[in-house]
C-alpha cells in the first residue's frame, strides 16, 4: 500500500486531470440532455467504456475546455469546493443550477491495484444519473444559455485575478442573481465516495421555470 | 412471492431512478432472461392498468420489413415500435428491452446499465442466457497454457477469418494488472482504453470506436480488417466466461444467416438508435464501406502517379528557356547561391565579395540559370560611391555575417592590388 500526501503534486495533477476530464464529459452531458443546444451538434464518443454525448461545436467545446483549464489549478491545491454548471433562461435567469461539490483527503492512502477501476464505475454511474435525470426535472423554457460558476475555499480567487491563466479569457465574481435562486427545489442525484475524491451532484431548480 | 418481482422492479424504476434493462433484471434477481423479460412486461401491464406514474419502455422489435425484406433488429420506443410492426412482413421478436421513468433520448444509457451488470456478474453473465452452446468447454489449465504460448504466433498473420480471431483474442486471460494499464492509459489522455472486459464488450467497444456507424455484433468482421487484429488481442479478465461467450458470439455470427437469436439483436440493438437505422442496412453499408475505403486506397495510389503530369504541361510551356532534359520530372525552385562580386568601394578599391542569391534552378544541372535576383545589400553595393555612403556601410554590415571570410580574402587581394 503506498501513502502519498498532498505534498506529492504528481498524484494532486492526477486527480484534477481525472475531475476535469470528468467534468467536460458531464458538461457536455448535461448540454445534451437538457437540451441547451440542438441534439444534432452533438455526436457519440467514448469515455469510460461507455458511449456519452459530446458536442462537436469547436467555439463550444473551446469554451469548455478553456474555463475547466482554469479551475484545474484550484481542483489541484483543492481549493475548488463546487463547480457548478447554472442553465438560464432568456432573462439570465437561473432555471437549474447542476452542482458538483467535491472534496479531496488532505491524506491519501492508495492501493493502486484497485484505484482507478473504481473511480472510473463510480463515474461512469454519474453519467448515467445525468443522462436520465429528466425523470425528476421539468422541462426548461426555449432559448436558455448556460455558464459556469466556481465556489472556492478562501481566497483562493486571489491568484486567478492576478494570473490570467488562459489569455482574453477571464473570470469574474460572479452576480448574485446567477449564484441564487428563487425557491429552489433541491434534486440529489448522486454521490460517490473514493480514495481520492469525495463527489455529489446534485440540482437545484427553480420552481417555476416558465 | 409471485408478486415480489413488482415491487422490486418498482422500486428500482420510481425509487431508485434506474433504467431496468431485461438483463440487467435477469442478473440482479438471478433469473433466466425470458423470465425477466415478462416481469417487466406484467409490471408495465400492471402499471398502465393503474395509471399512476408515467414511465416509458423501449422494445426490442424484430423481423423482416415488408419493403427489402431485410432482417432486422430495433430498439423502439413504444409508437416506433408499432409503426415499425406494421411494415414489417415477419415479426420474430418482440419484447420489452427495457423500464424506466424518463423518456430516453439515445442508446447510450442501456448500453451503461448493461455494462455495469455485466461488469459485475463477469463469471456468470451468460448463465441466465438463453443462447447455448453444448461444445463450448471452458479450457483446462493445460490448455490455456498451450494457448498462451501460440498467442504470439497468430498475430503476424492477416486477419481472414474474424470468428477464429475472436475465439483466439480471448483465450490468453492475462492478469489484471494490464487491464489496470489499459485503464490508467485512458487517463493519461492515451488512445480509447484496450482493456477488454468479454467478447460481446469487445465488438461493441469496437463499434464504439470506429466512426458513428451503428452496427451489429457479428459485423465488427469486416471492420476489424481495416482496423487490425490489435484490438482483438487485448487482455481479459476471466478465463470461463470468456470461453462461453466466445462460443456463444461464434453461434451467433454463424446464426446470423437465419432468424437472429436474443443475445445478437441485444447486442445489435444496444447500438442501434431508436430511429430508423436497420442491422441489415448496415451489412451492406459495412460492405459498401469496404469497398469505399478500397477505392480511396486506388485513388490515393492514382492520386500519386497523377502528380508528374501538371510538371509536364509547365515543362512544355515554358520551353524557351529549358533545355529539354529527356525523361523524368523536372521541377524549378530558387535557392541561395554564394557568388563572387566584384565592386569599387568608396576608396577607389576594386573589392570582390561573396554573397548570396537567390536564383532559380531546375533538377538537371545543365540548364542556365534564367533569372537572378540580387540582394537588396548587393544592388546597394553596385551603385556608385558617395550617393549613399551610409547605406552601404549598413548594407556591408549586414552582409559581414554572411561574407566574413569573403571580406577577410578581400582585403588580402586588396592590399596587393593596390600596390
Amino acid at each position: 500500500m503506498a501513502t502519498l500526501t498532498r505534498q506529492d503534486i504528481n498524484f494532486g495533477q492526477v486527480v484534477a486531470d481525472i475531475l476535469c476530464e470528468f467534468l467536460e464529459v458531464a458538461i457536455h452531458l448535461i448540454l445534451y440532455v437538457r437540451e441547451v443546444y440542438p441534439s444534432g451538434i452533438f455526436q457519440k464518443r467514448k469515455k469510460y467504456n461507455v458511449p456519452v454525448q459530446m458536442s462537436c461545436h469547436p467555439e463550444l467545446n473551446q469554451y469548455i475546455q478553456d474555463t475547466l483549464h482554469c479551475i484545474k489549478p484550484l481542483i489541484e491545491k483543492n481549493d475548488a469546493e463546487k463547480v457548478v454548471v447554472v442553465i438560464m433562461d432568456k432573462e439570465h435567469h437561473p432555471v437549474e443550477r447542476f452542482v458538483f461539490e467535491m472534496s479531496q483527503p488532505p491524506v491519501l492512502s492508495i492501493s493502486p491495484d484497485t484505484l482507478l477501476s473504481h473511480v472510473e464505475q463510480l463515474l461512469r454511474a454519474f453519467i448515467l444519473k445525468i443522462s436520465v435525470c429528466d425523470a425528476v426535472l421539468n422541462n426548461n423554457p426555449p432559448g436558455c444559455s448556460f455558464t459556469v460558476l466556481v465556489h472556492t475555499r478562501e481566497a483562493a480567487t486571489r491568484n486567478m485575478e492576478k494570473v490570467q491563466v488562459i489569455k482574453d479569457f477571464p473570470w469574474i465574481v460572479a452576480d448574485e442573481q446567477e449564484v441564487h435562486m428563487k425557491e429552489p427545489r433541491l434534486i440529489p442525484l448522486k454521490t460517490m465516495t473514493s480514495d481520492i475524491v469525495k463527489m455529489q451532484l446534485y440540482v437545484e431548480e427553480r420552481a417555476q421555470k416558465t | 412471492m409471485d408478486e415480489l418481482y413488482l415491487d422490486n422492479i418498482d422500486e428500482y424504476v420510481n425509487d431508485h431512478d434506474k433504467i431496468v434493462t431485461y438483463k440487467w433484471l435477469s442478473l440482479t434477481l438471478g433469473v433466466h432472461v425470458n423470465t425477466a423479460k415478462q416481469m417487466l412486461y406484467h409490471y408495465l401491464d400492471h402499471k398502465r392498468k393503474e395509471s399512476s406514474a408515467q414511465l416509458h419502455a423501449t422494445y426490442l422489435v424484430s423481423g423482416k420489413f415488408v419493403d427489402k425484406g431485410q432482417t432486422v433488429s430495433l430498439i423502439l420506443q413504444y409508437e416506433e415500435s408499432l409503426y415499425c410492426k406494421a411494415r414489417m412482413s415477419l415479426i420474430v421478436s418482440v419484447h420489452v428491452y427495457s423500464v424506466q421513468k424518463a423518456l430516453l433520448r439515445d442508446s447510450s444509457p442501456l448500453y451503461s446499465v448493461d455494462y455495469d451488470a455485466v461488469r459485475d456478474h463477469l463469471q456468470s453473465c451468460a448463465k441466465y442466457s438463453a443462447i447455448r452452446c453444448t461444445s463450448a468447454v471452458p479450457l483446462s489449465s493445460v490448455e490455456l497454457q498451450q494457448a498462451r504460448e501460440r498467442q504470439p504466433a497468430p498475430t503476424p498473420e492477416p486477419v481472414v477469418k474474424v470468428p477464429s480471431v475472436n475465439g483466439e483474442a480471448s483465450h490468453p486471460s492475462k492478469p489484471s494488472t494490464k487491464s489496470q494499464k489499459g485503464i490508467m492509459g485512458m487517463f493519461s489522455n492515451k488512445a480509447a482504453p484496450k482493456h477488454q472486459d468479454s467478447v460481446t464488450e469487445v465488438k461493441l467497444e469496437q463499434k464504439e470506436v470506429e466512426p458513428p456507424k451503428s452496427k451489429a455484433a457479428a459485423k465488427v468482421s469486416p471492420a476489424l480488417n481495416f482496423f487490425g487484429n490489435q484490438k482483438t488481442k487485448k487482455p481479459n479478465k476471466s478465463d470461463k466466461a470468456d470461453e462461453s461467450l466466445q462460443s456463444s458470439s461464434r453461434l451467433e455470427q454463424q446464426q446470423h444467416q437465419s432468424s437472429p437469436p436474443e443475445k445478437k439483436p441485444e447486442a445489435a440493438a444496444e447500438e442501434s438508435t431508436k430511429g430508423s437505422k436497420k442491422e441489415s442496412r448496415s451489412k451492406t453499408k459495412r460492405t459498401v464501406d469496404s469497398d469505399s475505403e478500397e477505392e480511396k486506397m486506388d485513388k490515393k495510389k492514382r492520386r500519386r502517379i497523377k502528380k508528374p503530369e501538371p510538371d509536364s504541361s509547365d515543362e512544355d510551356s515554358e520551353k524557351f528557356f529549358i533545355i529539354s532534359v529527356p525523361g523524368g520530372t523536372k521541377i524549378r525552385k530558387r535557392r541561395r547561391v554564394l557568388k563572387p562580386k566584384t565592386f569599387v568601394d568608396d576608396e577607389g578599391c576594386i573589392v570582390t565579395e561573396k554573397v548570396y542569391e537567390s536564383e532559380s534552378y531546375s533538377e538537371a544541372e545543365d540548364e542556365a540559370p534564367v533569372k537572378q535576383a540580387p540582394t537588396k545589400c548587393s544592388t546597394a553595393k553596385l551603385h556608385a560611391a558617395g550617393n549613399n555612403k551610409e547605406e552601404e556601410k549598413k548594407s556591408q554590415k549586414k552582409t559581414s555575417a554572411n561574407t566574413n571570410k569573403g571580406t577577410k580574402q578581400a582585403s588580402i587581394m586588396g592590399f596587393f592590388q593596390k600596390k
